[in-house]
C-alpha cells in the first residue's frame, strides 16, 4: 500500500525558498509596474533636487545620455562623453572657458599660483591625514582630466541641501601647502590686502598730515572728513569697501583743478582741432602747394586731430611720415617732408571740410581706434562732446576762408607768381621779404593792399563781440586807416587783386589735387566721389565763397573789392548788398538772423556803408564793426556786444571755444564725457612708449599737466600688451574676478564694535586693523606716490601696513568664529553667472 | 536526555566572553576603518558612495554566496559553524557599509526607501537570529539531538509518562492503622489543574521567548510544596513528574527557540532575495544616471 501523500512533512528550506523566489518576482513585478506607473523616470531619482534646481523637471536636462522616454535612460549604460553632464551645466551657468579647471582658473593662473605656494610648502608639516589621502587616493589624475561639477556639487541630497558646501579636507587634496586648519599651519598673509593697488590715488598720510590741516587752518568753514566712514562706504556691496562719489568727498578741494580755474599757465581747454604753425615761408620756397594757410599759428597739430587723420593707412602713414619734423622750422626739411607736410596741409584741410559738410559722426565714426568695432552714436557724441558745427565754420571762415574752392579745386603749386590767393599769406609771412619775394613792384598799391590784408589776417585782432566764445566783431587795428587807403588805391588798379586771386582760383584746381587723387589708393573711389562732389559744391559756392574769402581776408580792404568789379564778370557783392548765404547746412538757424534782424542789418550796413563812403570821401575810414563782425563769421551778426571776457574765461564751466588757431574744449567738470570717452577709446590702443595717434590722445590727456587732471587722482596701469587703461570705474564685485580670498567688512565691524565693547580690542575702529604705516609722513607719501609713477598695479607702496594673519586668528581658531576654507576663499574665482532666463514676451 | 552547552558540542551561541569581546573589537575596527576609508576616498575629490556602494554590494554578494553554499554543499558540521560565524561578521560590517552609504540619513524616494527597508529587514532578521543564537547559549543549551520535528512526539511521551506516573497506584501500607491521608488525590489534583494541560501542548511561549523561567518555578514550587506533606512513596512519585515537568518545559522552550529559528529565516532569506533584485536595478541606475565624479 503506498504511503499517504501527507504523511511526508514539506521540507521548510524548500517552502522558504520558493517564498523567497515569489517574493523575488513580486519585487521585480512592483518595481516594472512603478516604473510603468509613475510619471517619466522620476521614479528612479535617488532624492529630490536641491530647491535652486527644484524646477527642472526634466532628467535629460542635466543627465544628457539619459533622453526622454521611459528607457532611454538605459543608454547611460553605454560609455559616453564623460563630460557631457558637466557641460549642461554650463547652459544655464555661465562660465569661462576654463570651467572645468580646478578653481575655473586658466592654467597659467594656476602655474602661478602653484610655484609661489611651493616654496611655502617646504616650510609647512603636512598633517598625516593629507599624507594618507596623498597617497591613497592621489588628486593629480583626478585633477588633471579636468573637474566635473559634480565632483563637489552632489545633487539629489533634498530640497535643504547646500551644493556649495565643501569639506576642508576636499580644498586641502590639491593644495601643495597642506594644514589642518586656519589657526594652525595656514600660511601667513603676504602683503594683504595690497594685491593691487588702489584705483583712486589717495594719499592717505598726505591728507591726514599736510592738506586737512592746512585747509582747516585757511579755510575753516570747510568740511574735513573727521572719520574714516566720510569717505567710505561697504553698505551698498558688501564686498567692496567702496569710496564715496567724488561730489561728497573731493570736489570742495578738487573740482577746481578739474575745470583748471587753478591753473596756471598754459590754455585750460584741450586744443582738439588746430591749425598748426607751419613754415610757411619755407614751403613756399619749395615751391609746395599748400594753398591758404595762416603764418601767424603756432599750434601743435593736436593728437586729436591725429587721430581723425590717422584713421586710415593712408592718413597713418601721413602721420609718422611728419611725426619727428619741426612743423614750424621746415627749413632743414627734405624734399619728402616737404611733400609729407604738404599732404598733412591738405588732409587738416579736408579734414576741416569733413566736419562742416558732414557730420561730426561721420569723422568720426570709421575711426579705427577700437580694434575695427564701430564706434557707437553715444561715444561719437562724447567724443565731440557735441560739438557745435558753428564752432567749426566759424573758425574755417576766419583761419581758411576759401576752403570750399580749395577742397574743390585742390592744391597748386605755389608758384609765387601764380599764387595769389595764398600770397596774401605768404607775403605777410615775411616781415623783411627777400629780393626774390619783393620785387620792385610789389611796392605798387596792389602789393600793399595784399600786405596790409595778410597783417590784418595774421595777427588776429582783439575781440570786441563774442558770442558763445566766437568772435563777432573785432577791434580795428591802427594801420587799417591806412589799408583803408591803400584800398582806395586799389580800386584804381581795377581789381587786379581779383583778378589774381581768380587766376590763382581758376589755376589752382584739381592739378594739385588730382595730383593728390593719383596717390590715392586704387580703392579710394569713394575719397574722389567725395573730392568730385566737394568741386562740385564748390562750384555753385565759389563766387560767394570767393567773394566772403577775399572779404574776410581782407577786412579792411572789403570795401575795395566788394565794389570792384572783376574782369571775368563773375559776381562780386558790394558792400551794401546782403553777404551770400552760405550752403544751407552750414548755417545754424538759432545764431542766423531773423528776417525783421537781416533788415535792420541791411539798413545798418546801408547806413554804414554810406558812412564809410562818405569817411573815404573825407580821407577818414572808421572800423564798421557789423562789417568786421561779418566778415569773422559769415553769418550777418545778431548784434555786437562788446565784452571783456575772454572766450577761456567765457567757458569757465565747461564747453567749446576758439582762441588763436585752435579749438578747444574746456572739461565741464568730475566725469566729463570729452576725456573720459578720448581715454577709454585710447587706452587700449596706446602702449606705454607707443608713438600712435592713439597713444598720442592718451598721453596728452594723462600728462601730469593735461586738462582735467584725471590722471591725478585715476591711477593708470599698463596692461603688458594690452595698452593702458585709466581707472575710472571703482572695484566693484566683478572687478574681484580672478581673486581666491573674499573679505566682507560688514561682519567685521559688528565683531570689531562688540570686542571693542568688551574689551578684546582696543577702541581704534578702522585703526584696528588698518594701521598706519610707521615712517616720516614725507617719505610714506613719496613711497605711495611714487608706486602710481610706473603702470604695474601690483607694484604698490601703501600708506597702510599689511594685515597679519595673527590678527585674523584672534577669532578665526577653533573656539571663536569659523575657519573653514570657503570662509575666505572662494572657488570659481571668475565668477559664475546665471544669465537671466530667455523668455518670451507673453502675446494676445 | 542530556543538555549541553556549545563550548562542548558545538551548538548555537557565542564564544566565551573574552572572544566575544575581539570579536565585536574587530567588528568594530574594521568599520571604523570602513569610515576612514570613505572620508579619505571622498576628499580625494571623488564621490564616496560608489565605494561603500560597491563595499556595500560585495557584501550582500558574499552573504548570498554563504547562503548558496548552506544550501548546496555538504559542510561539515565545524565549516558550517565557521562559515556562519563570517556571515554573522560580514552582516555586521554591512551594517557600517549601509550607514555609510546612506551617510546616516533616511531615504527620500520611493525606490531608496525600499531599498532602505529591505536592507533593514534583512540586516533585523540577521540580528534577530543571531541574538536568538546567544540567547540560548546566554540562558540555557538546547539538544540539539531533538530536532524541532520531534518536538511534538517527544511532548507526546512526557504526557503519557507522566500520566502513568499519576495513575500508578501506591501500594498499602500495613504499618500504619490509620487511614492514610489522600496523597493520591493530592497528586491527582495536582494533575488535573497544572499538569495535564502542561502536558497537552506548547506552553509559556512568551516567558520562554524572553527567557523567563517564572512559569517552570511556579509550577515546580507546587510540586515541592506538596512533596512536603506526602509519603516517601509520593515523594518519589512527585520527583519524577517534577523531572518530567522540567524536561517538559525545555522541550517548550526548544521549541519556542528553533520555531523562531526557522521563522526568522523566513523573513530573512525571502527578503534578502528581493533586496538583490534592488540592489541591481539600484546599481544599473546609478550608472546610468552617472555625472562623473566616480
Amino acid at each position: 500500500m503506498r504511503r499517504p501523500k501527507a504523511a511526508t512533512p514539506a521540507n521548510p528550506n524548500s517552502r522558504r525558498d520558493r517564498l523567497a523566489s515569489m517574493l523575488a518576482l513580486a519585487t521585480v513585478i512592483c518595481l516594472a509596474a512603478a516604473f510603468l506607473f509613475s510619471r517619466d523616470t522620476q521614479f528612479l531619482m535617488p532624492g529630490p533636487l536641491a530647491s535652486v534646481h527644484g524646477a527642472i523637471e526634466n532628467c535629460s536636462a542635466c543627465h544628457t545620455k539619459s533622453g526622454t522616454g521611459k528607457l532611454r535612460w538605459i543608454h547611460g549604460l553605454v560609455a559616453g562623453n564623460p563630460r557631457a553632464d558637466s557641460k549642461a551645466c554650463l547652459t544655464c551657468h555661465k562660465m569661462p572657458k576654463t570651467a572645468f579647471n580646478a578653481h575655473s582658473a586658466s592654467n597659467a593662473v594656476l602655474k602661478e599660483s602653484t610655484d609661489r605656494l611651493r616654496k611655502i610648502a617646504a616650510a609647512t608639516p603636512e598633517p598625516l591625514a593629507a599624507r594618507a589621502q596623498d597617497s591613497a587616493f592621489p588628486t593629480h589624475d583626478v585633477v588633471a582630466s579636468g573637474l566635473d561639477c559634480a565632483t563637489c556639487h552632489q545633487e539629489h541630497q533634498g530640497v535643504h541641501f547646500n551644493l556649495t558646501k565643501i569639506a576642508n579636507e576636499r580644498c586641502r587634496s590639491c593644495h601643495v601647502v597642506k594644514f589642518d586648519s586656519f589657526d594652525s599651519h595656514h600660511p601667513k598673509f603676504e602683503n594683504y590686502p595690497f594685491k593691487r593697488r588702489t584705483r583712486i590715488v589717495y594719499d592717505h598720510a598726505g591728507h591726514f598730515d599736510k592738506h586737512f590741516p592746512e585747509v582747516a587752518e585757511k579755510y575753516p568753514a570747510k568740511r574735513i572728513p573727521d572719520t574714516c566712514s566720510a569717505c567710505h562706504d561697504s553698505r551698498s556691496d558688501k564686498r567692496v569697501m567702496a569710496v564715496a562719489p567724488f561730489d561728497k568727498t573731493c570736489t570742495a578741494c578738487h573740482l577746481d583743478q578739474i575745470v583748471g580755474k587753478e591753473r596756471a599757465s598754459g590754455p585750460k581747454g584741450i586744443a582738439f582741432l588746430t591749425l598748426p604753425g607751419l613754415d610757411v615761408k619755407v614751403l613756399k620756397d619749395k615751391n609746395a602747394a599748400i594753398g591758404e594757410w595762416p603764418e601767424a599759428s603756432e599750434a601743435e597739430l593736436s593728437p586729436f586731430m591725429k587721430v581723425m587723420i590717422g584713421r586710415d593707412e593712408r592718413g597713418r602713414a601721413l602721420i609718422k611720415a611728419v611725426d619727428g619734423v619741426n612743423l614750424q622750422d621746415l627749413s632743414a626739411a627734405s624734399d619728402d617732408q616737404i611733400k609729407a607736410v604738404t599732404a598733412l596741409v591738405w588732409e587738416i584741410k579736408r579734414l576741416f571740410y569733413a566736419l562742416i559738410s558732414g557730420k561730426a559722426s561721420d569723422v568720426l565714426a570709421d575711426l579705427d581706434v577700437g580694434n575695427g568695432v564701430k564706434l557707437s552714436a553715444g561715444l561719437i557724441t562724447d567724443l565731440t562732446a557735441s560739438i557745435p558745427r558753428d564752432v567749426v565754420i566759424s573758425a574755417q571762415q576766419e583761419w581758411l576762408p576759401d576752403l570750399a574752392a580749395e577742397i574743390a579745386n585742390g592744391p597748386k603749386a605755389s608758384a609765387p607768381e601764380q599764387a595769389g590767393w595764398s600770397t596774401a599769406i605768404e607775403e605777410a609771412s615775411s616781415e623783411e621779404p627777400s629780393d626774390a619775394d619783393a620785387p620792385e613792384d610789389d611796392t605798387s598799391v596792389e602789393a600793399q593792399v595784399e600786405q596790409t590784408v595778410s597783417k590784418a589776417k595774421l595777427d588776429p585782432p582783439v575781440c570786441t563781440a563774442s558770442i558763445f566764445g566766437q568772435c563777432l566783431a573785432f577791434k580795428a587795428q591802427k594801420d587799417i586807416a591806412g589799408a583803408a587807403k591803400a584800398k582806395a588805391a586799389a580800386e584804381e588798379t581795377g581789381g587786379k587783386t581779383d583778378e589774381t586771386d581768380d587766376a590763382a582760383i581758376e589755376n589752382s584746381p584739381s592739378e594739385a589735387l588730382e595730383g593728390e587723387e593719383a596717390d590715392l589708393p586704387e580703392g579710394s573711389e569713394e575719397e574722389k566721389a567725395d573730392t568730385a562732389e566737394a568741386k562740385a559744391d564748390a562750384r555753385s559756392a565759389n563766387s560767394a565763397s570767393d567773394t566772403q574769402a577775399t572779404a574776410e581776408d581782407a577786412p579792411a580792404g572789403n570795401t575795395g573789392n566788394a565794389n570792384a568789379k572783376p574782369d571775368d564778370g563773375k559776381a562780386t557783392l558790394s558792400a551794401d548788398e546782403r553777404p551770400p548765404v552760405k550752403a544751407a547746412d552750414q548755417t545754424d538757424d538759432l545764431l542766423a538772423p531773423t528776417e525783421q534782424e537781416r533788415r535792420a542789418i541791411e539798413a545798418h550796413n546801408k547806413h554804414a556803408a554810406s558812412a564809410t563812403r562818405d569817411k573815404e570821401a573825407a580821407g577818414d575810414v572808421a572800423p564798421d564793426l557789423s562789417a568786421a563782425a561779418e566778415l569773422q563769421t559769415g553769418v550777418a551778426p545778431v548784434a555786437g556786444i562788446a565784452s571783456d571776457v575772454d572766450p577761456e574765461s567765457w567757458a569757465e564751466y565747461g564747453g567749446w571755444y576758439r582762441q588763436d588757431y585752435a579749438i578747444l574744449y574746456r572739461p565741464t567738470g568730475h566725469k566729463d564725457k570729452f576725456i573720459y570717452s578720448w581715454l577709454t577709446l585710447t587706452g587700449p590702443q596706446a602702449p606705454k612708449g607707443d608713438t600712435s595717434p592713439a597713444a598720442a590722445v592718451f598721453d596728452f590727456l594723462t600728462h601730469k599737466d593735461a586738462q582735467g587732471s584725471c590722471t591725478k587722482c585715476h591711477s593708470v596701469d599698463d596692461l603688458k600688451g594690452k595698452g593702458r587703461i585709466v581707472n575710472f570705474s571703482p572695484p566693484s564685485a566683478e572687478s574681484k574676478q580672478g581673486r581666491f580670498t573674499n573679505f566682507i567688512h560688514e561682519p567685521h565691524f559688528q565683531a570689531v564694535g562688540i570686542g571693542q565693547r568688551i574689551g578684546i580690542v582696543e577702541n581704534r575702529g578702522c585703526l584696528t586693523c588698518h594701521v598706519l604705516a610707521k615712517a616720516p609722513p614725507s617719505e610714506k607719501t613719496s613711497l605711495y606716490l611714487k608706486s602710481y609713477e610706473q603702470g604695474n598695479p601690483r607694484h604698490f607702496v601703501s600708506n597702510f601696513g599689511e594685515v597679519k594673519k595673527d590678527l585674523c586668528q584672534t577669532c578665526h581658531n577653533v573656539s571663536t568664529a569659523r575657519q573653514d576654507c570657503l570662509l575666505c576663499h572662494k572657488y570659481h574665482v571668475n565668477g559664475v553667472d546665471t544669465p537671466i532666463m530667455n523668455t518670451k514676451i507673453p502675446s494676445q | 536526555m542530556r543538555s549541553v552547552g556549545r563550548q562542548s558540542n558545538g551548538s548555537i551561541g557565542g564564544r566565551s566572553p573574552a572572544g566575544q569581546a575581539v570579536q565585536v573589537l574587530v567588528i568594530a575596527a574594521i568599520a571604523i576603518g570602513l569610515f576612514a576609508l570613505v572620508s579619505v576616498y571622498g576628499n580625494g575629490l571623488r564621490d564616496p558612495r560608489y565605494l561603500d556602494g560597491w563595499v556595500l554590494a560585495a557584501g550582500i554578494g558574499l552573504q548570498l554566496v554563504f547562503h548558496t553554499a548552506m544550501k548546496t554543499a555538504r559542510l561539515a558540521r565545524r565549516s558550517a559553524l565557521r562559515f556562519r560565524t563570517v556571515h554573522i561578521l560580514v552582516g555586521y560590517l554591512l551594517i557600517a557599509a549601509f550607514l555609510s552609504h546612506s551617510d546616516f540619513s533616511l531615504p527620500d524616494t520611493s525606490l531608496e526607501w525600499a531599498l532602505w527597508a529591505s536592507f533593514v529587514l534583512v540586516t533585523l532578521s540577521g540580528i534577530f537570529g543571531t541574538y536568538l543564537a546567544w540567547s540560548l547559549q546566554a540562558k540555557r543549551g538546547i539538544d540539539e539531538r531533538v530536532g524541532y520535528d520531534r518536538i511534538p512526539a517527544r511532548r507526546a511521551e512526557l504526557a503519557r509518562e507522566v500520566h502513568a506516573v499519576i495513575a500508578k497506584a501506591a501500594p498499602p501500607d500495613a504499618t500504619i492503622a490509620l487511614p492514610a491521608p489522600p496523597y493520591h488525590a493530592w497528586i491527582a489534583d495536582l494533575y488535573a489543574n497544572h499538569l495535564r494541560d502542561f502536558f497537552q501542548g506548547q506552553r509559556n511561549f512568551t516567558a520562554h521567548l524572553v527567557g523567563s523561567r517564572g512559569p517552570l518555578k511556579r509550577l515546580t514550587d507546587e510540586i515541592d510544596t506538596l512533596s512536603s506533606y506526602v509519603d516517601q512513596e509520593s515523594k518519589a512519585k512527585l520527583a519524577a513528574i517534577k523531572t518530567l515537568v522540567e524536561e517538559k518545559d525545555r522541550l517548550d522552550f526548544a521549541r519556542v527557540y528553533l520555531g523562531l529559528t526557522k521563522g526568522w529565516l523566513f523573513v530573512h532569506v525571502p527578503v534578502t532575495y528581493a533586496l538583490t533584485v534592488l540592489v541591481v536595478a539600484h546599481i544599473l541606475v546609478v550608472y546610468a544616471f552617472a555625472s562623473g565624479a566616480w
